[in-house]
């Protein structure tokens, strides 16, 4: 039996997030399934007026051509507690992969983001 | 050449020493390539700061905007290095072996390089550079760790170079973290490199950023000897004086150390991309 190759790429580390975002492009055409995981190194958050706990939130993009991007349509919320982590499953998205998002105001958030892949 | 190489047509397009000690086709995985990165101790924030980003290397299908997929020299996937893009953003990837006899060891491989093709325009200058080293160091009674760089310098700033450099000086090593147990220097930086006696190369770019040509390199280093012996590059040969490398005192867990990377830097606000369709390791051992 052949084994389905596997791959993860440390896309962002160490790296500071405040206000917009977007992760490096990433090409991943041989592979039919991801995972972003996001963990959080260091996290300030926020409390929202109604009492929820936010930081940031981050959507899957797909592309063409590693240059025009478009949502994939998956989103999902950044972790709010030091080395929480967060993830989001991605399948069928052709070429490139990257996160693109936004912090809320005066929140910010130091991340590791693994770009886990599979055949 | 070795007549059961000849036979290969895969094998055949390389000359090899007489044992492959690695063959990497990238259309078979990322086979060991992986991202370049400092030591540290305790948290990241210990590392130097030009090691803190030497981004992860990516299978690439040469998919361009304006045309689709290229695919590889042979095959679909190449292993592709791609800085940010940002003025001086290198992106670094290394593979890490171990020897087992002080031979002479030959890096064959094929390439091609190009920025981005984010704008509509040449865009012949907007790569600064790519390379290829070495990180070796001797094994039984060790005496020296010792780094032989190549480095095509493609452009710096405005100005095309089109010249092979090599580096004969490291910058100080420094200790990180508090134990005393680790320490750390960056040798990719811009000072200390001369050129190699070698005339221009230019290298066909073959006119927007889109079209890549496949090249041929080979690298030749004596591990006894401890000399840099020469390259090849297409049709530019260089076998004369030994060419310059670093050399610092033996390290203590490093013995056999058999590191080969290789890196990409970008000239302006814009990536710049590596890529290998093929990388052949050949020795005497």
């Amino acid at each position: 039996m052949a084994l389905r190759r596997s791959y993860t790429a440390v896309v962002e580390r160490n790296a500071l997030w405040q206000g917009d975002f977007a992760t490096e492009p990433y090409e991943a055409a041989w592979a039919s399934e991801a995972i972003f995981f996001v963990r959080a190194l260091d996290v300030t958050p926020t409390t929202l007026p109604y009492g929820t706990v936010v930081s940031g939130v981050a959507q899957v993009q797909i592309s063409a051509d590693g240059i025009h991007w478009v949502n994939e349509g998956s989103s999902f919320n950044l972790p709010i507690e030091q080395n929480a982590v967060a993830f989001c499953r991605v399948k069928h998205f052709g070429g490139w992969l990257r996160l693109r998002g936004a912090m809320y105001e005066d929140t910010s958030i130091t991340v590791l983001v693994s770009l886990a892949l599979k055949e | 050449m070795n007549l059961a190489y000849a036979a290969d047509p895969r094998l055949s397009r390389f000359d090899p020493l007489e044992r492959i000690f690695f063959y990497d086709d990238f259309d078979e995985g990322i086979r060991g390539w992986s991202e370049l990165i400092g030591n540290y101790e305790h948290s990241l924030d210990s590392m130097l700061p030009e090691y803190s980003d030497m981004r992860p290397p990516m299978l690439s299908n040469l998919t361009m905007w304006d045309t689709g997929a290229a695919g590889s020299m042979e095959g679909t996937y190449a292993l592709k290095l791609a800085s940010r893009a940002r003025t001086g953003s290198l992106a670094t990837s290394i593979k890490r072996q171990t020897f087992r006899k002080r031979g002479q060891i030959q890096l064959e491989c094929y390439f091609t390089f190009k920025p981005e093709a984010s704008e509509l325009r040449l865009s012949l200058n907007d790569v600064r550079a790519f390379g290829v080293l070495f990180d070796l160091q001797d094994g039984m009674n060790p005496e020296y760790r010792w780094m032989p760089h190549l480095r095509y310098l493609n452009a710096q700033d405005s100005e095309m170079v089109n010249r092979w450099q090599m580096k004969g000086e490291t910058r100080a090593f420094h200790n990180i973290g508090d134990s005393g147990e680790t320490v750390s220097h960056f040798h990719l930086g811009s000072e200390n490199w001369e050129f190699v006696d070698a005339p221009v190369q230019t290298l066909a770019y073959n006119e927007i950023a889109t079209k890549m040509n496949w090249h041929y390199l080979r690298v030749n280093v004596d591990l006894a000897e401890r000399r840099f012996l020469g390259f090849q590059c297409n049709d530019l040969v260089y076998a004369g004086e030994p060419l310059k490398h670093i050399s610092i005192p033996a390290m203590p867990n490093l013995n056999c150390m058999l590191n080969t990377a290789f890196w990409v830097e970008t000239n302006r606000d814009k990536r710049a991309f590596l890529y290998l369709d093929s990388v052949l390791l050949s020795g005497e051992f």
